[in-house]
């Protein structure tokens, strides 16, 4: 997960390395992801959540689609 | 033997550890905290790492790489905090640690291909600008298959 300066530079970047272009979003987006996703490591009853519980995330923050699947 | 209550508080512990210091402790600071052996550590973190996905240790060793979204080693995201600062092991994780810690602060990076520096700061519970664009490479479905990789 990587940030870049412009989405040409990601696609020269996966062009040098040979990788697949993946996903592609803003950073307003990934804030919401990252304190949605993480809001809950400090707590002291904490357990992994299932994937399904995960999944609900990831779609809260408009993350859906076969690229944003999980498994477990 | 397992002793998930112990293994609980052994996460807890490490996670604090991260957040208050910036680092990772050492299994050695583990074992001395809660009186264990190092092999006992050594187990407990295997548990926490195989069974609950609550850390990863560096490979062929027992000391622990991240306990995400913290990393134990210097990594491309800076986050920092008045005098604190902290390794984000990505972009997302390097958010997380000031959402998570519900502080104002900085992530500081590079784009991987330009080399251009860029620096994301949040302020009040929210991002200031939006500078770049995010990419994630692997697909959710992989993330744990190479997680140095993700």
């Amino acid at each position: 997960m990587l940030l870049f300066r412009s989405e040409d530079d990601v696609e020269k970047w996966c062009d040098h390395r040979r990788i697949s272009r993946g996903a592609i979003f803003d950073l307003v987006r990934l804030w919401r992801l990252a304190c949605a996703w993480y809001d809950d490591r400090l707590d002291a009853n904490w357990r992994r959540r299932t994937i399904l519980e995960r999944q609900a995330i990831l779609e809260s923050v408009g993350f859906g689609g076969p690229f944003w699947r999980l498994t477990d | 033997m397992s002793n998930p209550i112990l293994d609980s508080e052994i996460r807890l512990w490490v996670y604090r550890y991260f957040a208050d210091t910036g680092r990772g402790p050492s299994p050695v600071e583990i074992a001395a905290h809660f009186r264990l052996t190092p092999l006992q550590v050594d187990h407990a973190l295997e548990r926490l790492e195989t069974e609950g996905h609550a850390l990863v240790r560096i490979p062929g060793s027992s000391h622990i790489w991240m306990a995400t979204p913290f990393s134990a080693v210097p990594t491309s995201f800076l986050v920092r905090s008045g005098t604190r600062q902290w390794w984000g092991n990505c972009i997302w994780d390097g958010l997380a640690i000031l959402g998570l810690l519900s502080l104002d602060g900085t992530v500081s990076t590079a784009c991987p291909f330009s080399g251009q520096p860029l620096l994301v700061t949040v302020a009040n519970g929210g991002l200031v600008g939006s500078p770049g664009i995010v990419h994630f490479a692997v697909p959710a479905g992989d993330w744990w298959r190479d997680i140095g990789f993700t």
